[in-house]
């Protein structure tokens, strides 16, 4: 690609409404005008969704010379051009349309969600009839129905557009919309009239340029005018997908895709969990005042003020403090815990989470993409992971890939959705990456712009792969994208935060976001948890650890905070708070600093702002970053080596066959507490290839009994045809699942015995 | 019928056209022959042969008038209500043989109870000159037409076999 010789770098001039405007050949009629600041109404031009497919005629333009009025959005500049798009032919046509487009309209505006952030509403005041004609009986179809739980459809309003039809059949490629019956009887519909089941259906929403499609978590919840909207990024998942919130009364009231989406991340585009999430912060286990326990050993709820200072008394007694950081904190948390330890005597501050490993050097060093590399790339490996799952708008990117022609490989022990779209997939065994990195070199050799993108937790256990792989990806000049296991993964690594694999014994643990005793390692923990002295929980819901805490301090969530995130190909994005949160509760940052004023050792900030500019200063991975720097679009953050990495063992333990840790997107603790999602959870669960399941005499649905050298949970079985025989694939559903027994802290490959149980 | 079934019957005829998407109306059509009219799982046998999706290919059904999703009769006359039939009677010939059929007539699809004849309001059969005309399924347009001689045609294809291919 970038050898290519520059063919035609030279602008083209064309005059629009008698203004010269300078554009890129091929540029679209559209977007040159946009440039010059001239709106072209438009409905379905939407270049996310593909080439543009002329459906609305809303964008009718003049270009002298061609016969009749042109599509502007379908257009493209040409040398010289004349375009009028206010002219009377122009201006006329644009009313027409509209006039028909309303024709049918119900115009229940003041009833519709959509009000107020119309765009038909908006481009009928600006360029439409002021009055109908129209006195004929509009259509009438039953006000709307569900399309699926969240979504709801009313077919009046709806203009025909194509959008959320193209998202479904181009983007999503989950091929369940299409339009049913013609003309004005034209509606949108599933096969069937089923449900319309997608990860990602909340995006036509987001698209519907009319009411037609809402979202019915947030149906008659608010009006645009009533509320303030943030910029901010989803702490779901490592990918750090832009967000918008929109606050009402402190509060987030719902989640959709930014308006200037980044491009270089998500596009605009949102999982169904990223945006229907934000419920969780009311579900019936959020935390929402401080508990201290009293002599009796009862938990005693109290202010804020008196929960911090009995913290801080509880640390100032003890021998040792360790600050224990969970894997979604935030930087300026994980900084500040690291702080508090400094100032703290005998303190020291780790994370929960993947462990480090020097092992994976040799990818990481390798030059950094980003996700929108992936549209560009001839052929892209992904290696390990189940990015359908666990890093779902990646998913999008790599359908996209292979609509563009792109070479799509996928290594790796999980089935997915995109095998059927990859040129060549390998399901190999579990530890058996390197045996299907042979047919990879293959397919990037000689590619444009190949790229690789390699599942951290799958390559850290088995570092001949890994080795392997990073040979591969030099050899073909290929770039990298890290699929990280833990949302802030990177960016507490980059603050050199350890790893906390094994338990603390003693003293005083500061558990932030963070619950060991449902995390990998839970075992070991729980038979450590009554050696330590204290425990002071800071959390938003509560779970094992706050059931055993001493103080527990209430926290907010992330579309509660502010503070930045590091995603998962490296890149620093800010959250803003589109909620206040729980009254009691306060910021994970604000309440490490009161612990530090309490303790007697103030420490010098008093915002995350300050946190992260001494971070920035402090911590080589973040130099040069600031808030205006990070901005709204976020900033790559340096990747700087890491040299004490430990070497992990990387021997399965145990007897038994392999165990293959998977995680579905709605298995996960927001899914469960969310009551938007509640039709879309899934609880743990063990999946056998049908071989395997007959070897060890399960069959679907029932129950299973399944042990490792470190603990055992009873799962249920699901039998799965296309799941690889000689392995045992648990879903880890929930943390309080109680699968995570089955892991050791430092998340090595294990073996488990599987038997039918009782 | 199978996918395979109407795999069989395209592939021979693929070359003919240059977009993929436009087989998926002969493949319906074909698909149509079995029970004269498209139940889901018809839909998602030509959804499976022609390899795309299958609420695109409910799409395309739902267009056409002539693509039943709903079960019609076993033969199906389809009358032209367009501007010459009209001008030569075409609403008094429907209305007639609705009577002698003994069907409400509707604007959408009639079907006797039996099951024998499906009666449905066509836009112009292009036979303008035979006006008012009809068509019985995919046949030719036979016109001009009085009510008696519709009325006959009526009883004879009442009493006349199912086609074993429902073309329509
Ligand atoms: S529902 Fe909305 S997005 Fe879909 S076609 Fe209608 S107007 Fe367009
Ligand atoms: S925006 Fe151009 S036709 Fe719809
Ligand atoms: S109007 Fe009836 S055939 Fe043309």
């Amino acid at each position: 690609m970038s050898d290519a010789l520059p063919t035609k770098p030279t602008m083209v001039t064309i005059s629009i409404n008698g203004k010269e405007v300078q554009a890129k050949p091929g540029t679209i009629l559209v977007e040159a005008a946009a440039q010059a600041g001239i709106e072209i109404p438009i409905f379905c031009y939407e270049p996310r969704l593909g080439p543009p497919i002329g459906a609305c005629r809303m964008c009718l333009v003049e270009v002298e010379g061609m016969r009749g009025l042109q599509t502007a959005c379908s257009t493209p500049v040409a040398p010289d051009m004349v375009v009028h798009t206010n002219n009377e032919a122009a201006a006329t046509a644009q009313d027409g349309v509209l006039e028909l487009l309303l024709a049918n309209h119900p115009l229940d505006c003041p009833v519709c969600d959509k009000g107020g952030e119309c765009p038909l509403q908006d481009r009928t005041f600006k360029f439409g009839p002021g009055e109908t004609r129209f006195v004929e009986p509009k259509r009438h179809f039953p006000k709307p129905l569900d399309l699926s739980t969240e979504v709801a459809i009313d077919r009046e309003r709806c203009i025909a557009c194509f959008r959320c039809i193209r998202f479904s059949q181009d983007v999503s490629e989950d091929g369940q919309l299409g339009f049913q019956e013609r003309g004005a009887g034209t509606e949108v519909a599933t096969f069937s009239g089923e449900p319309y089941e997608s990860r990602f259906s909340g995006n036509i929403i987001d698209l519907c340029p009319v009411g037609a499609l809402t979202s019915i978590p947030y149906r008659f919840v608010s009006r645009p005018w009533d509320v303030q909207n943030a910029p901010s990024v989803c702490g779901l998942c490592p990918v750090g997908c832009n967000t918008e919130l929109t606050m009402r009364e402190g509060e987030t009231k719902r989640t959709t895709g930014r308006p200037n989406p980044n491009m270089t991340v998500e596009e605009g585009w949102l999982c169904d969990k990223g945006r229907w999430g934000y419920p969780a912060a009311w579900s019936a286990d959020r935390i929402l005042r401080p508990l201290v326990r009293d002599a009796n050993g009862t938990m005693v709820e109290t202010s804020l003020e008196a929960a911090v200072d009995a913290a801080a008394r509880l640390i100032a007694a003890s021998s040792a403090t360790q600050i224990l950081v969970g894997a979604a904190s935030t930087v300026e948390d994980g900084f500040l815990a690291q702080e508090l330890a400094a100032v703290l005597p005998n303190a020291a501050a780790s994370r929960l989470g993947f462990p480090d490993s020097a092992d994976l050097e040799p990818l990481r060093a390798l030059p950094r993409a980003e996700l929108s590399d992936i549209d560009t790339a001839g052929a892209v490996a992904v290696v390990g992971g189940d990015v359908t799952n666990r890093h779902p708008i990646v998913e999008l990117r790599l359908r996209k890939l292979v609509r563009n022609r792109g070479a799509l490989a996928m290594v790796g022990p999980r089935t997915s959705p995109l095998d059927a779209r990859a040129t060549f997939g390998a399901r190999t065994a579990p530890g058996q990456l390197s045996s299907g990195l042979a047919v990879l070199a293959a397919a990037l050799e000689g590619a444009s712009a190949p790229l690789i993108i390699w599942d951290e937790a799958d390559l850290a256990n088995e570092p001949a792969a890994a080795a392997e792989l990073a040979r591969i990806a030099t050899a073909a000049g290929a770039r990298q994208i890290e699929l990280a296991v833990d949302v802030n993964g990177r960016g507490l690594r980059a603050l050199g935060l350890p790893c906390q694999t094994a338990p603390v014994a003693a003293g005083a643990l500061v558990a932030v976001n963070a619950d060991p005793l449902e995390s990998p390692g839970a075992m070991a923990w729980a038979d450590a948890i009554d050696g330590v002295g204290a425990i002071i929980a800071v959390a938003t819901h509560r779970s094992a650890i706050t059931e055993r805490a001493d103080v527990v301090l209430p926290t907010l969530m992330h579309h509660e905070v502010e503070g930045v995130l590091v995603s998962t190909t490296g890149r620093a994005q800010r959250l803003r708070p589109g909620s206040r949160g729980p009254r009691e509760a306060a910021a994970a940052w604000e309440l490490l600093i009161a612990l530090s004023h309490r303790t007697g050792t103030p420490l010098p900030f008093r915002t995350p702002a300050q946190a992260f500019a001494a971070v920035a200063a402090a911590r080589p991975p973040f130099a040069g970053l600031s808030y205006s720097v990070v901005g709204d679009e976020g900033a790559p953050t340096t990747h700087v080596a890491q040299s004490s990495a430990p070497q992990r063992s990387t021997d399965a333990v145990g007897d038994g066959i392999a165990l293959v840790v998977t995680t579905e997107i709605f298995g996960d603790a927001v899914s469960w507490r969310s009551d938007a999602l509640v039709s879309r959870r899934t609880p743990a669960h063990l999946v056998l290839a049908p071989q395997q399941a007959a070897t060890l005499g399960l069959v679907q649905d029932q129950r299973a009994r399944v042990s490792s050298p470190f603990g055992t949970c009873i799962l249920p079985v699901v039998v799965d045809a296309q799941a690889p025989e000689g392995a045992a694939f648990v879903a880890m559903g929930p943390p309080a699942s109680g699968t995570s027994a089955l892991l050791a802290g430092e998340q090595v490959p294990v073996n488990v015995m599987i038997e039918v149980a009782e | 019928m199978t996918a395979a079934d109407i795999k069989a019957h395209i592939d021979p005829i693929r070359h003919e056209y240059a977009d993929g998407r436009s087989l998926v109306l002969p493949a319906l059509k074909y698909a149509q022959t079995e029970q004269g009219w498209l139940p889901p799982e018809a839909l998602a046998a030509v959804a499976e042969a022609t390899g795309y999706s299958q609420a695109y290919v409910e799409s395309v059904a739902s267009f056409y008038d002539r693509l039943y999703l709903e079960p019609v009769g076993k033969r199906v006359v389809s009358v032209c209500i367009t501007l010459s039939c009209m001008l030569r009677g075409s609403d008094e010939l429907i209305e007639g043989m609705c009577e002698h059929l003994g069907v409400e007539h509707s604007h959408g699809a009639v079907t006797t109870p039996d099951g024998a004849i499906t009666i449905q309001e066509a836009q112009c059969l292009g036979a303008c000159d035979k006006a008012p005309c009809i068509q019985v399924d995919a046949e030719n347009t036979i016109g001009p037409l009085g009510q008696s001689e519709a009325n006959a045609l009526l009883d004879e294809l009442r009493a006349a076999d199912r086609p074993r291919e429902l073309w329509r």
